[in-house]
């Protein structure tokens, strides 16, 4: 009786989550070029390219720039990037220290879906 | 002064269950901590396990130490729960007589250092948090199949560390008047107290450590624990205030511990205790970089573990041997001792300078990211969907640098002073007749270390992960 209890329990559990539907995120290709290059401590501009799956550029976003250094106890440091044409947008981040930088695009598409990618600065001198 | 005779505090912590009470919230923070850095976000300003262990944990440690005694190992949360699991199974073996030394700690120590730097433990959440579970994990091994405290007197490398800076701390558990423990028949501060009807069940236990209180001598191996202030049944124990560093400088056979001078793996321990400092520190400046890329493109690597071995044989090996080999020689020419005994004695003469260097490397952290702890907090808190603590103050950072830069040269200072104090202590004793003689060689060696910190600290911090690759 036990044993049937629990294996209904279980059946139930595994439809539950084989039915829950995963919002998809939306296809966007991200392309981005920093200088100066290589990075250095001080202003490092972003400009970053958004597309969409077909190629197209995507405008009307919103693109935050978030910099953090890769060791803890560091404040990050953030920009909230300009749309210079359509669907390419820049930011001017002030690299605080020598190191490792990860920068985290926090992206709102203009139908307010977000998406976040990540931008690996290593070696910052 | 004996803190357990101060107001509130003194209570507190006689109380029969302190420890447990300050072990509590450790352990949840520690399960905390793990949990957020396995499952939390991968960034590690983001994570609890990274801020809390890299930043907090170290900094509030080294500063307890400097300012108080061993508090940390008092409520350690590893131990915490290895007798909680000593409720159910109880070990019946000692642990293996040739291991009952600092060696393998010392090998841990130096694996530990090793395995930082190579994986950037400080860059990763799932590293630190498999860290702090594989402490946890150890601590039951050990001291599951192993009777008394085996992990924290021959294991535990964190403890290791405590137990030699403590050497440096001003307070210090120990008896209050010898001649209460020279009339004193039942020993319970080693023997514990059993109960009289039944024998087998020990009421109250007595140091795990193997310190005997009336012989006990400084803080070394002591783990703050206080069986003994509960086991004395004359109120006989404190914790008492005495000169930091004093314990340094005498030769006295210590109980559980033995003569200093006698102890080549502690003076081992000393020395990686000195010049790993100097290590870890040299790993986070810029400089390092250029001397790996140098070193790779002579070693013909792209591998960072080769580069780095060779940096720990030069800055652990081949540095000591050529600084101390100078002194020791040097010293013969005052004293009669063997070159092995100068080598063993002034060893220990070093550990304030060392202390003094991880403090200011440890503190910085600590001072320039003190806030950091509280949009971290708040982060994890959204996350699980508890918006109750804010929107995360990313801005929160710490004291500027400037001003945390003025109290590292301070330590390093302070450090100097006690290690040429210490220094011209065992001089005095070594050579009665022209103690500066066998001094100047030790002060030379303190000043060449200090040096190379000050030098060490006025380089460009450089938080990097990727040594040879970026």
């Amino acid at each position: 009786m036990i044993a049937r209890k629990k294996s209904l329990v279980l059946l139930i559990l595994l439809l539950a989550f084989a039915c829950q539907k995963t919002a998809k995120p939306p296809d966007i290709g991200l392309q981005y070029e920093i200088a100066p290059q290589p990075p250095r401590v001080g202003a490092a501009t972003i400009d970053l390219k958004l597309t969409d799956k077909n190629g197209a550029p995507v405008g009307g976003a919103r693109v935050d720039l978030e910099g953090n250094m890769s060791h803890a106890g560091m404040a990050p440091v953030s920009v909230e990037t300009k749309e210079i044409e359509t669907g390419k947008y820049r930011g001017t981040l002030q690299l605080t220290m020598a190191g490792d930088w990860i920068v985290l695009v926090h992206i709102t598409l203009a139908d307010g879906q977000k998406l976040q990618r990540q931008i690996e600065l290593s070696g910052v001198r | 002064m004996d803190l357990l005779r101060t107001p509130l505090l003194g209570p507190l912590l006689r109380w029969r269950h302190a420890r447990t009470l300050f072990q509590i919230p450790l352990l949840v923070l520690s399960v905390l901590m793990i949990l957020h850095g396995f499952f939390g976000p991968s960034l590690a300003p983001k994570n609890i396990a990274t801020t809390l262990t890299w930043v907090h944990f170290r900094g509030a440690l080294v500063l307890v130490l400097l300012a108080a005694g061993n508090f940390f190992c008092f409520a350690c949360p590893f131990v915490l729960v290895r007798d909680f699991a000593r409720r159910f199974f109880r070990p019946v073996r000692n642990f293996p007589r040739f291991l009952r030394n600092k060696w393998l700690s010392v090998s841990l120590l130096i694996a530990g250092l090793f395995v930082y730097e190579l994986f950037d433990l400080w860059s990763s959440p799932w590293w630190t948090a498999l860290l702090i579970s594989s402490y946890f994990l150890a601590a039951l091994i050990v001291d599951g199949f192993f009777k008394h405290a085996s992990f924290c007197k021959f294991v535990c490398p964190i403890g290791q560390f405590n137990f030699l800076a403590s050497t440096i701390s001003p307070l210090e558990v120990k008896v209050r008047d010898q001649a209460v423990c020279t009339s004193c028949r039942t020993k319970d501060c080693i023997k514990g107290r059993r109960d009289p009807v039944s024998p087998l069940v020990v009421i109250q236990r007595g140091c795990e450590l193997a310190l005997f209180q009336p012989r006990k001598v400084g803080n070394m191996d002591c783990t703050f624990c206080l069986d003994c202030v509960q086991a004395c049944p004359h109120d006989n124990v404190g914790i008492l205030t005495r000169v930091p560093a004093s314990e340094l400088t005498t030769e006295a056979m210590r109980s559980g511990v033995g003569i200093f001078s006698r102890r080549k793996d502690l003076a081992t321990l000393s020395l990686l205790f000195v010049f790993g400092a100097l290590l870890n520190a040299f790993a986070m400046t810029s400089p390092v970089y250029a001397v790996e890329s140098w070193l790779a493109k002579q070693l013909n690597v792209t591998n960072e573990a080769p580069v780095l071995g060779v940096l720990f044989v030069v800055a652990l090996v081949i540095e000591p041997v050529v600084v101390l080999g100078i002194a020791v020689w040097l010293t013969r020419f005052s004293t009669d001792k063997s070159p092995l005994s100068l080598l063993v004695r002034y060893s220990y003469a070093l550990v304030p300078l060392g202390f003094g260097i991880w403090l200011a490397h440890y503190s910085f952290h600590f001072l320039t990211g003190l806030y950091t702890f509280i949009p971290v907090l708040q982060s994890a808190a959204a996350e699980s969907g508890w918006q109750f603590l804010g929107t995360p103050l990313w801005r929160l950072t710490g004291l500027p640098v400037s001003t945390v830069q003025a109290l590292e040269y301070g330590f390093i200072f302070l450090g100097l002073i006690g290690s040429l104090l210490v220094s011209y202590r065992l001089a005095q004793e070594d050579s009665p007749v022209r103690p500066v003689r066998a001094f100047l060689p030790w002060a030379g060696v303190a000043t060449i270390l200090f040096a190379a910190a000050v030098w060490l600290l006025s380089q460009p911090m450089e938080m990097r992960g990727t040594m040879l690759g970026g």
